[in-house]
């Protein structure tokens, strides 16, 4: 016993360490945010920001449009995610609960489309939105995006279900539900932890998403956050490092809160087990 | 039951996308709107000129509005290209006087040669600047604004070492450099920052010792960095250098860091470059900044400095041309060049030039060759690899020299 | 009935890159330069792109070069992130909130912003690197520059792509253990089997479908990479002896308006790293089978 709570304590303060170490990038975004323009550009680092400024949160925040910005992002990006996973949910145990002519293709065009390099794609893309005159709004960008999560969404979460046994569907099955309805009862709960890192990917990935914004997006009214960030590095001349800090600082802000509302659907505790006996 | 709600949620939303893509959106480009694609300069630099000017727009042209959206000078052309494929691009757009002459072979600008009286002191147009904007003997580009390169430097740290007046030849502003780094002796600290592979720099001792960077033989581009008067400006450029900065700087281009952090730092007493970079040359050193032309090796007179800038083109595809050339002249109005004089720039033509460092520097100039693929050359950093090579002695000047003007002449070659 | 299920996806992925694709197989086989985009017309050359591209030595040099930083970055995104995953199965809970926190954020983090943290954090001036390894006695490394030879330049690259990719793998890779039964570990362990036999029989069955994929998609996204290693060495330092697939890509297609050519060299990487993760991708479809 005794063994096992040194060992603990080892693997704690590994974790603390890694923990200092990873975060590190992070935290020297954080506090340049609140440093002093001299703080900034001084030789030797400064650790903490002795006096703090908020004045670099302030100008970020008074910069035109970021609030409209960030109503953007956050509809393009909720709407995106919500419609790909729903949709990729149900290809997703198709793929892996049934049999069916044109399976191993599906599956191969799903890791073939990811393939693609999107630089190769941008100009065609964006010819075909222009047709339809979906340049330079919400919507085309969402169809893009939907596009760009589904197969990796699809992919991903068929690796989940598989990892989960099929005796509990049939155990379900003889109490007379449908196989589909034994499915929403048994796997939906099951999947939650590979269902919630999946959409937390999609959801990064669609709010960090930068080429393809940029490219469709023109007016500033309608462009995302992430464009909205790019404009602190365009001139010729200095770039404003306490205020891009700032509001790099603030738009990482929604994709963390983001993550609190759904991390308790990932086990945090090994406590269920598979089947009972 | 709910296996069938289920199913029908789903088929609706799979509907619902499709409706979306087939259903040709009621986004139709708005009647009498202009687009205008701006660098983000003016939107931190004058917007109020850009304000005056769609102000005067609206004005001659009523029911008409102006949409103005900046741009950032890393991916404006990649966009540009994206808006060409789809027909849609802007009405005006704002262009680097070296990106020019890639899309006006492209035929991507229409032809304005014959409204040019309507721009405002088009007969003045300042010679470097104009000529960014012509191919073919026909005028695609108006002239915008243009930036000279000037020595910004610490007015104090050159007085303690007893030096009173501006350098008025290379060889006394080096001498005069070698006293300012012996009077301070902190680690790392430059007398004049330069990025080695800054080549604006370096080609300006080029083109001072009468170099060139190509010229034209019976319609083929000849690379000219090889020749005699180009390799005795390269020599005298790194016995510059090599004078005058830690060899840590023979690798750097001059953007990571930017010269100016370098001055903020109080680790350099000089920088060679545009005219603006005292907006950024940090609080504590305002009071002792100040400018002087760079001193050419010639006695009295300035080295050429690369003439950058701005150029106003009309895309070809626009449905708004008379509009967008009207803009145009509001925004190149004499009053708004003024103003742009004003905020430190060279206007755009030559009866408006004033006396500042800037302006004065202007006097003698140089620019890249007009060639469809200058870009390209750009983009390989085929100038900059020469240059890393002299400068940390990988190869002699000569050798360097040689494979940078080959690789110039094929890129430039292309069809 | 699994028609029906699969029915959305293929109409919404139909109808978005449909056109798209077809349209870059059609450019691959034109000369499709700037002067072509604007006049909306091209020319048929057949083969003549990819001809041109794979006799083109840059060509050769760069697939190598990204083959091996492929390796390179896949690897150690593997392996660190499952070993993090493993180190907070065995920490206590607050300890984990920290690291899942700490994870998070990193993962928040937009590329675009991180390489910007990146390039300061290594800056020849005042980077934070180059001030701790000196006073560490590491060494002397004042005013060093991280980015002169191509191997260091990749390097700092690879280490911010690691970086940012270790969450989603961590992350992922945990929530595959969370499906790992805690009752039959127990059991292996009573039967005294060492960890090792146990992480093999009992850990690995579960996750490894995970590990599959994440690796399938970690060989996809580092081979094509771009935005940090273009962004992170500066477009004014990339020349052919640094360039990566994905930056070749981009600078031979699209900087220089050689659309056709970069439709080719589009369709030639997906055929590479479809080549390379092929091991991967069956293996994945053929676990599927047997369910």
């Amino acid at each position: 016993m005794r063994t096992k709570a040194v060992r603990r304590t080892g693997w704690n303060a590994l974790g603390i360490a890694l923990f200092v170490v990873l975060v590190f990038p992070v935290f020297w975004m954080v506090s340049t945010a609140f440093k002093t323009e001299d703080q900034i550009n001084s030789l030797t680092p400064t650790w903490f920001p002795t006096h703090p400024t908020l004045s670099h949160f302030s100008d970020a925040l008074h910069r035109p449009f970021f609030w409209t910005d960030v109503k953007n992002s956050l509809i393009v990006v909720l709407i995106s995610v919500a419609i790909a996973m729903s949709v990729a949910f149900f290809a997703a145990v198709a793929l892996s609960k049934y049999r069916f002519t044109g399976r191993k293709l599906f599956l191969v065009l799903m890791i073939g489309i990811q393939m693609l390099p999107a630089a190769g794609l941008i100009i065609p893309l964006y010819v075909v939105l222009a047709r339809y005159h979906e340049v330079n709004t919400l919507t085309g960008v969402i169809l893009v995006y939907i596009a760009s999560v589904l197969p990796f969404s699809v992919w991903t979460l068929r690796g989940f279900i598989i990892g989960i046994p099929n005796d509990l569907e049939e155990a379900a099955m003889v109490d007379g539900s449908t196989r589909l309805g034994a499915f929403m009862r048994i796997l939906l709960p099951l999947v939650a932890p590979g269902l919630v890192a999946t959409s937390v990917f999609a959801f990064i990935t669609s709010w960090n998403e930068y080429i393809f914004a940029r490219t469709l997006l023109n007016d500033q009214s309608r462009q995302t956050i992430t464009v909205w960030l790019s404009y602190f590095l365009g001139t010729q001349r200095q770039t404003d490092w306490g205020s891009l800090m700032a509001a790099s600082t603030l738009t990482a802000i929604p994709v963390v809160i983001f993550f609190l509302l759904v991390q308790r659907k990932i086990a945090f505790g090994l406590t269920r087990g598979a089947v009972k006996g | 039951m709910r296996t069938r709600l289920f199913m029908a949620a789903l088929a609706a939303v799979s509907l619902g996308v499709v409706a979306a893509t087939a259903s040709a959106g009621v986004q139709r480009a708005q009647a009498n709107k202009l687009t205008v694609w701006l660098q983000v300069d003016a939107q931190s630099g004058w917007p109020d000129l850009v304000a005056a000017a769609n102000q005067q727009f609206q004005q001659q042209n009523p029911g008409w509005t102006v949409d103005v959206q900046y741009q950032n000078w890393s991916d404006h052309l990649q966009k540009f290209d994206a808006t060409l494929a789809g027909s849609d691009t802007p009405d005006v757009i704002e262009m680097g006087n070296t990106e020019m002459t890639k899309y006006m072979a492209a035929g991507a600008f229409a032809d304005l040669t014959s409204s040019k009286s309507q721009f405002p002191n088009s007969s003045h147009w300042l010679a470097g600047l104009a000529k960014s904007g012509q191919y073919g003997g026909k005028v695609f580009g108006v002239p915008y604004y243009a930036g000279s390169r000037v020595i910004t430097y610490r007015a104090d740290l050159f007085k303690k070492a007893g030096i009173t007046k501006p350098p008025t030849s290379l060889a006394q502003f080096e001498t005069d450099l070698v006293k300012v780094g012996k009077i301070n002796k902190a680690k790392g600290f430059a007398p004049l920052y330069v990025g080695g592979e800054d080549w604006y720099t370096a080609l300006s001792f080029v083109y001072d010792y009468g170099g060139s960077i190509a010229t034209t033989h019976g319609g083929k581009w000849v690379g000219s960095l090889d020749s005699p008067k180009s390799i005795a400006g390269l020599t005298a450029f790194k016995k510059f250098f090599d004078a005058t900065q830690p060899k840590s700087t023979a690798t750097l281009d001059g953007t990571s860091p930017f010269p100016y952090t370098v001055f903020s730092q109080g680790q350099t007493a000089a920088n060679y470059g545009p005219a603006w970079y005292t907006c950024c040359t940090g609080a504590k050193y305002k009071g002792v900044t100040a400018q002087f032309v760079m001193p050419s090796h010639i006695k009295g007179q300035p080295m050429p400095g690369f003439l950058g800038g701005s150029d106003l083109a009309v895309p070809a595809p626009s449905n708004a041309k008379a509009q967008a050339i009207q803009w145009i002249a509001d925004f190149t109005s004499t009053a708004s060049e003024q103003g742009l004089e004003q905020k430190g720039n060279i206007p755009n033509a030559t009866n408006l030039l004033g006396t500042s460092v800037n302006e004065r520097a202007a006097a003698r100039s140089w620019f890249v060759p007009q060639a469809k693929h200058w870009v390209d050359v750009e983009n390989g950093n085929i100038l900059k690899t020469m240059l890393s090579q002299i400068l940390t002695g990988k190869l002699t000047v000569k050798q360097a020299a040689t494979v940078a003007s080959q690789n110039i002449a094929q890129t430039l070659n292309e069809s | 009935m699994p028609y029906l299920l699969v029915a959305p996806v293929v109409v919404v992925l139909g109808a978005i890159l449909g056109y798209p694709i077809y349209n870059l197989v059609r450019l691959s086989l034109q000369r499709y330069g700037l002067f072509e985009l604007i006049q909306h017309h091209g020319v048929y050359i057949g083969l003549h792109n990819f001809g041109s591209v794979l006799h083109d030595s840059v060509f050769w040099h760069t697939l190598v070069r990204t083959i091996v930083f492929t390796i390179a970055n896949v690897g150690l995104t593997i392996v660190v992130g499952t070993l993090l995953a493993l180190l907070l199965v065995q920490v206590s809970a607050w300890v984990r909130i920290l690291l899942t926190a700490g994870l998070v954020l990193v993962w928040a983090m937009p590329p675009v912003v991180a390489v910007q943290v990146w390039n300061w954090m290594t800056n020849i001036q005042n980077g934070v690197l180059n001030y701790l390894l000196t006073e560490l006695h590491v060494g002397d490394y004042f005013q060093h520059n991280w980015y002169v030879t191509p191997f260091s330049q990749l390097a700092m690259s690879t280490t911010l792509i690691v970086w940012g990719a270790l969450p989603f793998v961590v992350i992922t890779v945990y929530a595959a253990l969370s499906q790992v039964s805690p009752e039959l570990v127990e059991a292996a362990e009573i039967d005294g089997a060492a960890s090792w036999r146990v992480f093999k029989d009992v850990t690995m069955p579960v996750i490894t479908p995970v590990l599959l994929i994440l690796t399938s998609l970690s060989i996809l996204w580092d081979f094509g990479v771009f935005t940090q290693p273009y962004l992170l060495i500066g477009q004014g330092h990339i020349v052919p002896s640094n360039y990566l697939m994905g930056i070749y890509l981009f600078e031979e297609g699209y900087v220089r308006a050689d659309f056709g050519r970069g439709a080719a060299i589009s369709i030639l990487m997906l055929v590479i790293v479809a080549a390379m993760s092929i091991v991967y991708v069956r293996r994945m479809i053929r676990l599927g089978e047997l369910a």
